[in-house]
């Protein structure tokens, strides 16, 4: 029984211990925002860097040799028919492109944070198959709850063992994110 | 018995004139215009033929209702019933044009930018001719017609429809659909001449912000958002953080550059305009509806609805409470609103300043009754 409860200390002491590793990492630019699924809330990502006065590129459709003095790289995931159409794309082609990136991230070592801002809207089907994939490779996420509702992000942080900030509202993302790089 | 056929077909024969003498009075009324009441500030009315002649007195020639502050600014478009099978877009214009006051700036309202689709509705929908609201002065009926021009305005349909002038191919239904016509051509389909007009009175009246309201069916991705033209971009994004604020969620849609025949796509690319399409839920437009009258219009209820938003399959907020008309156009109010808000913000120099409109709460507070004369 002894040894049962000094395991079970042990162990939260390794999550907390864990947890305030991630939450104390300091994020740093050059920052790289980009989408996974081409939907429009990459714009809005950019938007709320803005308002917290950080610098950072946008590029919708970044490739892995874009990564090139990044230092942070933030993914938007989100499924859109009408933004592939827009990027004149496939939704095999947007996924190859991000898992391109993503591997290219991994070797070169850029920490990947995973923002989802666009509720119901960006959840199921192929918006999934996009978080899914970011989300494997994050070390942080920031999610608006509306997304959560089911608790995928909150199965997925677990398993990555990494933090999830939620937020109730997009405007409302821009302060955790801030707070990363600062 | 004998049975006399002098007498059986005699009553067959009023049978039938009863049964033609009903559906004829029925088919006739869907030529019965809208009644829309404008607000004190209605400066005139003007015709979609003032930009392009040959519609005059026609079945496209829809009316403009045209509001004048007394100080310069910018000018707006507010195209409503693209699609007269989305009563959203329709009721918000009529409650617009009924309620609209304006400081600065001028803003135009085409309350039935397809007005020959509101004389029929859509072949084996089962759906209701109109729906009755009530009012301040009592109950008002209004058209729910087809989400195409009238088949006796263009017909036949060609099995493949090739867009003017990009040449994409749409099913040939899409022919009469306003919102695959732009930027038309004075020679085309009747369709295509109400595009046409309508890019003409764009570009004569030198509209800077333009509006297009729509519904989809709750299964389709891009309800409750608001799409735009590249250039519209940083407007359209100020404008969904700010309704994000009032907890309403629009989904940002870039428009598709290769998807032709679109009005945020042609009204973009052939004109000046900053252009904006937004979208509501309205069930009855879709596939899982069940039972389709009146009341599912006006409720947005829906039972079969609810049992597939259960499943998890759907993507957007559905319950038990539906999504009622008043809601829709209230979210349409508040959307065009707050652009317009943005659009001052980016424009400063060149603002327009409107009153009288009711804000979501109010709308839904108050129900569309409190706001329709």
């Amino acid at each position: 029984m002894r040894l049962f409860k000094s395991l079970t200390l042990l162990m939260l002491a390794l999550t907390f211990i864990t947890t305030q590793a991630q939450e104390s990492k300091k994020y740093e630019g050059p920052i790289l925002v980009t989408s996974a699924g081409q939907s429009a809330d990459v714009k809005l990502a950019g938007l709320l860097l803005k308002k917290q006065k950080l610098e950072a590129e946008t590029i919708t459709m970044a490739k892995a040799e874009d990564l090139k003095g990044v230092k942070t790289l933030i993914v938007v995931p989100g499924f859109s028919s009408k933004g592939l159409g827009a990027a004149g794309i496939s939704a095999d082609e947007e996924l190859k492109r991000v898992q391109e990136l993503l591997k290219q991230a991994a070797e070169l070592k850029i920490p990947v944070v995973l923002l989802h801002i666009g509720g119901k809207a960006r959840r199921q089907g192929q918006s999934d198959n996009f978080i899914k994939e970011v989300a494997g490779v994050s070390s942080y996420m920031i999610v608006v709850e509306q997304g959560n509702e089911d608790g995928l992000f909150t199965e997925l942080a677990k398993k990555q063992k990494v933090k999830l900030e939620l937020v109730s509202k997009i405007p409302l993302a821009a302060e955790p994110l801030g707070k990363l790089f600062k | 018995m004998k049975i006399d056929h002098k007498i059986v077909a005699s009553f067959l024969l009023f049978l039938m004139t009863v049964v033609c003498i009903v559906s004829g009075v029925e088919f006739l009324d869907m030529r019965t215009p809208d009644v829309i009441y404008p607000s004190e500030d209605l400066t005139k009315i003007g015709k979609l033929s003032d930009y392009f002649e040959e519609l005059k007195d026609g079945s496209g020639d829809t009316d403009i209702y045209f509001f004048e502050g007394k100080e310069p600014g910018a000018t707006v478009l507010l195209l409503c019933g693209t699609h007269p099978n989305e009563a959203s877009g329709f009721i918000a214009g009529v409650l617009a044009t009924e309620n609209v006051k304006i400081k600065a700036g001028r803003l135009l309202i085409i309350p039935q930018a397809c007005l020959s689709g509101f004389s029929c509705t859509d072949p084996m929908e089962g759906y209701p001719q109109s729906y009755t609201l009530e009012s301040k002065s009592g109950e008002r009926k209004f058209r729910f017609g087809s989400r195409v021009s009238n088949p006796l305005d263009q017909w036949p349909d060609p099995l493949v429809y090739s867009h003017f002038p990009s040449g994409q191919k749409l099913s040939g239904f899409e022919t009469r659909n306003l919102n695959r016509s732009y930027p038309g051509r004075p020679d085309g389909t009747f369709t295509e001449k109400v595009g046409y007009a309508i890019v003409q009175l764009i570009k004569k009246e030198k509209i800077d912000l333009a509006f297009d309201l729509h519904e989809a069916a709750p299964e389709i991705p891009i309800i409750n958002a608001i799409i735009y033209h590249e250039k519209s971009e940083d407007i359209g994004l100020n404008a969904i953080l700010n309704l994000e604020f009032r907890d309403l969620r629009y989904a940002p849609e870039r428009s598709p550059e290769n998807f032709h025949g679109l009005s945020h796509r042609e009204w973009g690319d052939n004109t000046d305009v900053y252009p904006f399409l937004m979208e509501t839920c309205n069930p009855i437009q879709g596939r899982l509806r069940g039972r389709t009258n009146s009341e599912l219009i006006l409720t947005g209820k829906s039972p079969q609805y609810l049992a597939a938003q259960e499943t998890g399959k759907l993507r957007i907020e559905y319950d038990a409470e539906g999504v009622p008309l008043d809601k829709r156009v209230a979210r349409h109010l508040q959307g065009f609103l707050e652009i317009v808000n943005s659009y001052n913000e980016f424009f400063p120099e060149k603002t327009i300043l409107l009153e009288g409109l009711p804000e979501y709460e109010d709308l839904l507070e108050n129900g569309l009754s409190n706001y329709l004369k």
